[in-house]
């Protein structure tokens, strides 16, 4: 068997569908497929969103798909020095809101299917071949094996990024550049302010740090990223060291284990060749500091989309042509990841007792914004190790 | 490639194999072993310890 389509899109993420979704409106005949048998489950995520972020794309809050509205940050540092980032201190609190990404994933590949996108789940990509006009994809589907003939293949396909490397595209994650996470969601939990997120950071998570990001009352994701390159323990077994030492999450219990990796080495170089295009965590679209790739690589899929749309109309689907994506994508999300690529290097530099003196110092600081492009600001003020490295940036 | 049985096929093996030998499916995980150079990062970076090299 044998389907043809203007634009192919692999992999049914929240950049998937944005991809899917603005290929149609552009016109173009679009077919979506994922791997899984429902989108959006298992998550491998935190489900943490900038309400700006959804903004920018278009993307009016559901109660369906949002647990959490949020009111600000707490950091909380080895020795438990915290610093508070709330809406009663700061003027501007540009918050956000956790998500069901079960619910959210799905609504989102919905918005792609009203738009005229086909989707296929339950359906792998297992290779594919250039062809003089496209690709054609080799694919299987509850035991059937069957061919797509593609113009365009837009690959999103999450951190295991095996498409674009099928294309020539080198998207292979170093493991320096990827943060292995463990998360639970739990019950129970008793937070200080179930309205904030949290941030843990130190040896309690090397090479990363620990979140509890709250859900509901007494509902809250649990996790933590770490890198292999700075621990011999696995992340679940930080994990539950974690859970078991941390005041808020002693007396709780999970009812959900999420594990994954998150690309957090930058976007690579080339993200598109002759009918080829690499979108969200296959393209590296995260915020390195944070991990944070909701936003960001919906960013990669809106732009994505709406050029591959553009292409098929044209008729020009050369890497020149597509070219313009790696250029918008550069300007909407790159400089920012490589800003926060820095901020990641220095910060994976601090022991312990350095991140104690940064809380302490924070204690005395006035935040205008609650926004992570605040605090590593107000970071350079307190450090001067900090402004070294990083003043020229922020 | 010995996988235990507690592999939740997250996929963070395949994104660092540099020979891209991985596929994931929702309840496999194959490893295209002619091709495998042994070079264990798949196990260094697995979150729940469940890829063993089969010697």
């Amino acid at each position: 068997m044998l389907i043809e389509t203007d634009i192919l899109v692999i992999g049914a993420g929240p950049a998937g569908s944005t991809a899917a979704k603005h290929a149609a409106q552009g016109g173009a005949g679009v077919l979506m497929m994922d791997k899984k048998s429902e989108i959006g489950a298992p998550k491998r995520c935190a489900e943490g969103v900038s309400n700006g972020g959804l903004e920018s794309l278009g993307i009016e809050k559901n109660p369906r798909w949002i647990t959490k509205e949020l009111d600000g940050v707490r950091l909380i540092s080895p020795n438990r020095t915290d610093v508070w980032l709330t809406s009663d201190k700061i003027d501007l609190p540009e918050t956000g809101c956790i998500l069901e990404r079960k619910v959210f994933d799905k609504y989102m590949t919905m918005d792609a299917a009203r738009a005229g996108a086909q989707i296929k789940i339950k359906t792998l990509a297992t290779g594919m071949e250039k062809t003089d006009d496209g690709y054609l994809v080799s694919a299987e589907s509850m035991g059937e094996s069957f061919q797509i003939k593609a113009k365009i293949v837009i690959a999103a396909d999450g951190p295991e990024s095996r498409v674009a490397r099928w294309g020539g595209l080198n998207t292979t994650a170093k493991p320096k550049d990827m943060e292995s996470a463990a998360q639970f969601e739990m019950a129970g939990v008793e937070m200080e302010n179930n309205n904030c997120i949290e941030f843990y950071f130190g040896s309690v998570a090397p090479g990363g740090y620990a979140w509890i990001f709250p859900k509901g009352d007494d509902i809250a994701n649990v996790g933590l990223g770490i890198l292999a390159t700075k621990t011999d323990k696995t992340a679940y077994e930080h994990l539950l060291e974690f859970v078991a030492k941390n005041p808020a999450t002693q007396n709780a219990q999970p009812v959900e284990l999420n594990i994954g990796g998150d690309p957090v080495g930058g976007m690579p170089k080339k993200l598109v060749d002759d009918n080829l295009m690499v979108i969200g965590d296959a393209a590296g679209q995260v915020n390195p500091l944070t991990g944070g790739g909701i936003i960001s690589g919906m960013t990669g899929g809106m732009i994505a989309g709406k050029l591959a749309a553009e292409a098929i109309s044209e008729g020009d689907l050369s890497r020149k042509k597509l070219k313009k994506y790696e250029d918008e994508c550069q300007e909407a999300i790159g400089k920012s990841i490589n800003k926060y690529l820095k901020v990641k290097d220095y910060m994976l530099t601090l022991n312990d007792g350095e991140l104690d003196s940064i809380a302490e110092a924070f204690q005395d600081v006035e935040f205008e914004k609650v926004s992570t492009t605040e605090l590593v600001q107000k970071l350079v003020k307190v450090s001067p190790k900090a402004l070294l490295k990083l003043g020229k940036l922020f | 490639m010995i996988v235990k049985e507690w592999c939740m096929y997250c996929g963070e093996c395949a994104g660092v194999c540099p020979r891209n030998l991985i596929e994931v499916r929702e309840l496999t995980l194959k490893f295209n072993e002619d091709q495998c150079k042994e070079c264990s990062l798949c196990i260094q970076v697995c979150p729940v310890k469940a890829l063993e090299e089969d010697k």
